[in-house]
């Protein structure tokens, strides 16, 4: 018996173990007992043999097509923190993948999202059916923006900047390459620059580092809820600067909404959450202080009032004085003269 | 003594008018944007912070001239208070200003080519165009190249220093400002003063 159909049919059959449990584990969250994770990653070291820049690099078997594999690697570091780092690739890639070479419809008989996140789901098309991608439905699915072997949802993330940079990959692959916008846009239609159509917002680049796209371009939601999928076209997205940069900033229940919990007004700042990554003008605000500069600021306006007044009441003298004053002035240049 | 005469040279009227435009706008806009509120109606973020950030680097133009004119026409001098008795004539014009003003005593210091300040307002011009404004000009310009500020510093955003730095240093000005302002009318009348900084003919 061939050693790589033992270890095909190890696989396949903790394949099947890891589909019964699979949705036990997902439901708590528990992290794979290091026997399960041994067995896991070495079910799919089969896979990222050939299936990683090292395969690609050393083949493990004479005659593959290099130039097709380029364009099927993976990257393991990258898929053992992302979402789906529980799961052997078989359990998406499933039939017609026990074998190499694969089954000539073994691609037609991958699994899709929905398969196993069907609830979550019906949800999403209700959004996506408004959305400014709606009318793109047969181009673009959930992977088109949803990478299953890189993304990690936002809530299992501690830094908002690495929250950002992904995201913002997502839209900005597109939006920001003529390339890419050509793969997906009706035709005629040419991607307007990424910059010029955002040239009103100040910091456009800075912003994109900070905040996501879907920030500004997704409808509110309540804290609680799932950030929608309905993507908001220019007309209809956030315009209003205040909407994030004011003491009630909106980044509360967006991207700082699984960090919020956390705040501690630390060293006195509102919004202490968001100034750990980034200072935000109106929003990242010291209540203290600020009410010690308006107090300077009202201060120093009665002090110049009271004074002012004190001059006006002593009008009278000083005019007498001055007179007085230019008399004296008078004698003296008299009698210098 | 001469009736008047003129003490204030074009260029320095220029700059000092361009100079005050350009702080009175950005102390407008810079509280609009730090006291940033949906109820209060101030002026819109995103053209407060595009006027800012433009009248800012204006603002680093007219300083540069403000130091190089200084030093060229030797007016830098000005801002110096000489010796001897220098604290005693700062407690004298602090002592007018505080109580003389109202007995209607004469002011302490007369305007001269050769001193236009009394010793209170040159330490505190020298102090504010050659201390308080660097500091709110560097820390601006870093604020507008937030890339050269850290990352972090102490659990915060890096930026934190410097916007506050920023916004403290700006308050103090602004103080200033309306103090200015208000010293601005004690002359021997209210528009005295201001009338030598458009005309640069000092009154006597």
């Amino acid at each position: 018996m061939p050693l790589s159909f033992v270890r095909n049919f190890a696989a396949f059959g903790w394949l099947m173990l890891a589909a019964a449990i699979a949705p036990a584990v997902m439901a708590q969250e528990r992290p794979l007992t290091p026997e399960q994770q041994q067995k896991q990653r070495a079910a799919n070291a089969e896979c990222f043999s050939c299936h990683s820049a090292e395969g690609l690099k050393a083949p493990p078997k004479e005659g593959l097509d290099l130039r097709k594999l380029r364009g099927l690697l993976q990257h393991p570091e990258t898929f053992y923190q992302s979402d789906h780092q529980k799961l052997l690739c078989t359990k998406c890639h499933n039939e017609g993948y026990d074998e190499h070479p694969h089954a000539a419809d073994a691609r037609e008989s991958t699994s899709t999202c929905t398969d196993c996140h069907s609830k979550k789901a019906t949800l999403i098309e209700a959004q996506f059916e408004k959305s400014v991608h709606a009318e793109l439905a047969d181009k673009i699915t959930c992977p088109t923006c949803h990478n299953p072997h890189l993304m990690r949802i936002a809530d299992k993330q501690s830094d908002p900047a690495r929250i950002v940079a992904q995201d913002n990959r997502v839209c900005l692959g597109c939006h920001d390459s003529d390339e890419q916008f050509a793969k997906f846009a009706p035709e005629k239609k040419t991607r307007p620059p990424i910059d010029d159509i955002h040239a009103w917002l100040p910091n456009t680049r800075l912003h994109w580092k900070a905040v996501r796209c879907v920030e500004c371009h997704t409808p509110e939601v309540a804290a609680g809820e799932m950030l929608s999928h309905q993507i908001l076209a220019k007309d209809k997205a956030e315009k209003d600067c205040l909407t994030c940069h004011s003491a009630s900033s909106a980044l509360k229940t967006r991207l700082y909404r699984h960090l919020v919990k956390e705040e501690q007004q630390r060293l006195g700042f509102a919004n202490s959450v968001i100034l750990a990554t980034s200072y935000v003008p109106g929003a990242t605000r010291h209540p203290l202080l600020d009410t010690l500069v308006l107090g300077a600021f009202a201060a120093m306006l009665l002090g110049l009032l009271a004074h002012g007044l004190g001059r006006f009441l002593t009008r009278g003298r000083r005019s007498k004085e001055a007179q007085q004053h230019d008399a004296d002035d008078g004698k003296n240049g008299e009698h210098h003269g | 003594m001469a009736e008047r005469e003129y003490l204030v040279a074009l260029w320095i009227r220029i700059w000092h008018w361009t100079n005050a435009a350009l702080i009175v706008t950005l102390g407008v806009t810079g509280l609009s944007v730090h006291f940033a509120d949906p109820a209060l109606p101030l002026v819109n973020f995103a053209l407060a912070v595009r006027i800012h950030n433009t009248a800012g680097v204006l603002l680093i133009g007219a300083y540069l001239f403000f130091v190089i004119a200084n030093i060229v026409t030797g007016n830098w001098w000005q801002f110096v208070p000489k010796p001897p008795g220098i604290l005693q004539r700062i407690i004298k014009q602090a002592m007018w200003y505080g109580i003389g003003v109202f007995r209607g005593e004469p002011h302490p210091h007369e305007p001269s080519k050769e001193e236009h300040f009394n010793a209170l307002q040159a330490v505190t011009y020298w102090s504010v165009m050659y201390l308080l404004l660097p500091v709110i000009l560097v820390s601006g310009l870093i604020y507008l190249y937030p890339e050269f500020a850290p990352d972090t510093l102490f659990g915060f955003d890096g930026l934190l220093p410097v916007a506050l730095t920023h916004y403290l240093a700006a308050v103090a000005l602004l103080l200033f400002l309306l103090s200015h302002i208000y010293l601005g009318t004690t002359g021997k009348t209210v528009g005295q003063m201001f009338k030598m900084m458009i005309t640069g003919w000092h009154e006597h």
